[in-house]
C-alpha cells in the first residue's frame, strides 16, 4: 500500500536553525492492516504521516502510494492522489467551528462530481453508522471530544479511502472512548482499509488489533514494525 | 460533465456564503467600508454625468453659431449693424439679435437668466425646447408680464397671476405678473430662465436700443461655421463668434473638471479603500490559513480554493457595490447631493438649486464596477492562492 525509502524531510535547509523531522525513513505498510508509528513528540510522527498522506513533500527519497511515485506529482495529482486515497484524522481534529455536523462531514465532497444529496445521503449514512444522528445539526463546537472525535473520523472516511492516518486520536480522548476509538478502527480494517496511526499512547500501540508498530526517534524509524522497538 | 461542473460550484458556492456568514462581523465592517467607497464614487460620476446632460439638453436647438462683442475682452453689447454685415456673408440665413443678461436675485441668492422675447417666437438656445404646462407665452407688443421656469415658480413660490419683482438698472424695483409656466429637457433651464417681453427686458437692464446681448446666426451648412467665424473675424475684430461645437466642448470641459476636483478630493478615500484590499491581500487570518490547510487536506484543489475566495469575494463585492451605488442614486438624485453641496458651491452661485433628472449611463457604471470589484476580488484572491499553493501541513503547522 505505501512504501517510503530513504524519506528525508528537511525545514530550513542550509540555515543555523535547520531541522530534519524525519531523516532517511524506509517502511512498507500493507494494504488491510493497522500499522502504528509510535515515539515521543518531537520525534517526527505528524511529519512521516504527512508524507504518507502526500500533505507534504520529501526533500530526499520515495514515497510510493499504490506503487506510484507521489515524490515528485505536481500539485494538482498529489491532491488527486491525496483525495482519492486518504482519509485523515489530524491531531487537533481540524473541524470547521461554525457550521453543523452534516456540513463538515460533507466537506471533502464539495468539489467532488457526485451531486449534493448523493454527497448528503453518504454523510447521513456515516453518520448513523458513527451514532452521530442526533447531532447532525448541531455545530461542532458544542459536541463533546468525544463526539468531535468521530465527526473527524466521519469526514475522514467520507470520500472512501483506501486508507486512514490518524495523528494522536487519542490524545484528547479518556479510556473509555480511546477504548471505543480502537473499536471503530478495527471495524474499518475489517471492511479492507489500511489504517496508520502516530501516537504515544499505550492503549493504541499496545492494543492487539495492530499489525505493525514502528518505532520514531529523532527522526529516524529503529525498527522494521515487526516486533516492539522500544517503548515511548 | 457541465453539469457536474456547475454542481460542484453550487456546492462550493454554498460553502462561500456560509464561511461568510460565520464570519458575519468582519464581513459586515467590509461592506460599510467598501460600500462607503462606492457611494462616494458613484456619488460623483452620477452627478457629473447628469450635469453633462442638463448643459447638452440645453444646447439642443442652440444656433449654430452665435456672436458676441468682446470690449477689452469683456463681453459687451453688440451693435445690431454687425448683424446686418454678418447677414451679407456666403451661406449665412437669417441673424436674430438676443436680448439676455444675468440677474441676480438677493432673496434667494441666486443667479437667474433673463431672456427678452420679440415676439411670440421663443429666441434663446434651448428655447425652443420649452414646453409650456401652464398659461400662455408672452404675446407680441404684451408689456409687464413674464413666463417663468416650473423650478423657477418653485423656488421664489410664484404662481401664474403672481408677481415676479426684479429691481431695474436705475434702482426701481419693476413688477412683471407671471403668465405662464414652463418645463424644459433641462432642469437648468426650468429653475434658471425667466422670460420678459423684449422691450421690458432691455428697460430693465437699461440697454440702448442699437446694441443686443448677441446675435444668433443661421449657417446653412454646418460645416462651414468655422469658415463663416473667420470671416466675420476679418470684418468685425471685436467681434466673438462661438460656435456650437466650442460650447459643447466648454460644458465638456466644465463637467469634467468639476468631476475630477471631486475625485480628486475623494482620492484620500480611494487610498484608504486600497490600503485596505492591500492588507487583506498580504494577510490572511490565522483561522482563515488553517481553514485553507484543512481544505487542501480533505482533498479540495487549489482551484476549488480560489474558487471558493472568489465566491466570498465576488458575494460580498457585489453586496457593497449595489448599496454603494444605490445609495449614491438616492443621494445624488433625491436628496441633491448634499453631502457634496460644499464642493459645489461655486456652481451653486451661478445656478439655482435644482433637482436634477435621475440617469445611469452604463460605461460610468461598468468603470466604476471594475475599478472598484476586480481590485477587491483579485486582493481576496491572492493571499488565498499563497496559502492554497503551500503544502497543506506547512500551512497547518504555521498557524
Amino acid at each position: 500500500m505505501v512504501k517510503l525509502r530513504d524519506v528525508t524531510r528537511v525545514y530550513n535547509q542550509g540555515r543555523p536553525n535547520e531541522v530534519r523531522p524525519v531523516d532517511g525513513v524506509s517502511l512498507d505498510i500493507d494494504v488491510g492492516e493497522i500499522a502504528v508509528v509510535k515515539g515521543p513528540s518531537g520525534s517526527g510522527k505528524t511529519t512521516l504521516l504527512a508524507l504518507i498522506g502526500c500533505m507534504s513533500r520529501p526533500s530526499a527519497g520515495r514515497i510510493l502510494v499504490a506503487g506510484r511515485d507521489v515524490a515528485k506529482l505536481p500539485e494538482r495529482f498529489l491532491t488527486e492522489v491525496r483525495r482519492e486515497t486518504f482519509g485523515f484524522i489530524f491531531q487537533q481534529l481540524h473541524l470547521i467551528p461554525g457550521i453543523s455536523v452534516l456540513e463538515n462531514i460533507m466537506l471533502p465532497l464539495y468539489p467532488v462530481d457526485i451531486g449534493f444529496s448523493a454527497a448528503k445521503r453518504r454523510a447521513l449514512a456515516l453518520i448513523e453508522q458513527l451514532d452521530l444522528a442526533q447531532r447532525r445539526r448541531f455545530k461542532v463546537e458544542t459536541l463533546s471530544g468525544g463526539e468531535r472525535q468521530r465527526v473527524a473520523i466521519a469526514r475522514a472516511l467520507i470520500n472512501q479511502p483506501r486508507a486512514i492516518l490518524a495523528d494522536e486520536p487519542t490524545a484528547h480522548l479518556d479510556g473509555g472512548l480511546s477504548g471505543e476509538l480502537m473499536r471503530i478502527f478495527g471495524d474499518l480494517r475489517s471492511q479492507g482499509k489500511t489504517l496508520v496511526i502516530a501516537t504515544h499512547d499505550p492503549l493504541v500501540y499496545d492494543n492487539p488489533l495492530v499489525d505493525r508498530v514502528f518505532t520514531m526517534r529523532d527522526g529516524r524509524v529503529l525498527d522494521d514494525g515487526d516486533g516492539d522497538g522500544g517503548g515511548a | 460533465m457541465a453539469s457536474g461542473r456547475l454542481g460542484k460550484h453550487l456546492k462550493i458556492l454554498e460553502f462561500a456564503l456560509s464561511s461568510m456568514l460565520r464570519r458575519r462581523m468582519k464581513n459586515a465592517g467590509l461592506v460599510i467600508v467598501f460600500g462607503a467607497v462606492v457611494f462616494l464614487l458613484s456619488s460623483i460620476v452620477f452627478l457629473t454625468s447628469a450635469l453633462r446632460a442638463e448643459a447638452l439638453a440645453v444646447l439642443e436647438g442652440a444656433p449654430q453659431l452665435l456672436v458676441q462683442r468682446a470690449m477689452a475682452g469683456r463681453h459687451a453689447l453688440i451693435p445690431l449693424r454687425y448683424g446686418e454685415t454678418i447677414a451679407r456673408l456666403p451661406g449665412v440665413g437669417a441673424v436674430t439679435p438676443r436680448y439676455w443678461g444675468y440677474y441676480y436675485d438677493i432673496y434667494t441668492g441666486a443667479n437667474y437668466t433673463l431672456l427678452g422675447i420679440g415676439d411670440a417666437r421663443l429666441q434663446a438656445p434651448g428655447a425652443t425646447a420649452l414646453r409650456l404646462v401652464e398659461g400662455a407665452f408672452i404675446a407680441p407688443r404684451q408689456r409687464g408680464v413674464c413666463v417663468i421656469g416650473a423650478g423657477v415658480a418653485r423656488i421664489r413660490g410664484a404662481r401664474i397671476g403672481g408677481i415676479v419683482s426684479l429691481r431695474d438698472a436705475r434702482g426701481w424695483m419693476q413688477e412683471y405678473e407671471v403668465i405662464g409656466l414652463f418645463e424644459s429637457p433641462s432642469r437648468l433651464l426650468t429653475n434658471d430662465l425667466i422670460l420678459l417681453a423684449e422691450a421690458d427686458l432691455k428697460a430693465l437692464f437699461g440697454m440702448p436700443d442699437d446694441g443686443a446681448t448677441d446675435l444668433m446666426i443661421e449657417v446653412y451648412n454646418p460645416r462651414e461655421v468655422a469658415n463663416i467665424s473667420r470671416k466675420i473675424l476679418e470684418r468685425l475684430p471685436d467681434a466673438r463668434p462661438i460656435g456650437h461645437a466650442e460650447i459643447l466642448r466648454t460644458y465638456e470641459t466644465l463637467f469634467n473638471w468639476r468631476g475630477g476636483l471631486l475625485l480628486a478630493m475623494f482620492l484620500g478615500a480611494v487610498a484608504a479603500f486600497m490600503i485596505l484590499a492591500w492588507d487583506k491581500a498580504t494577510g490572511l487570518s490565522a483561522d482563515e490559513r488553517r481553514e485553507i490547510g484543512i481544505l487542501k487536506a480533505i482533498g479540495w484543489e487549489t482551484a476549488d480554493i480560489l474558487a471558493l475566495k472568489f465566491w466570498e469575494g465576488a458575494a460580498l463585492a457585489l453586496v457593497a457595490f449595489l448599496a454603494g451605488v444605490t445609495a449614491g442614486y438616492a443621494h445624488v438624485f433625491y436628496f441633491g447631493a448634499e453631502l457634496l453641496a460644499p464642493i459645489l458651491k461655486g456652481w451653486s452661485v451661478l445656478f439655482p438649486a435644482i433637482d436634477l433628472e435621475p440617469r445611469i449611463e452604463p460605461y460610468t457604471l461598468t468603470v466604476l464596477f471594475l475599478f472598484t470589484i476586480v481590485p477587491y476580488i483579485v486582493a481576496t484572491i491572492v493571499p488565498s492562492w499563497q496559502a492554497a499553493i503551500t503544502d497543506p501541513d506547512r500551512v497547518m503547522r504555521s498557524v
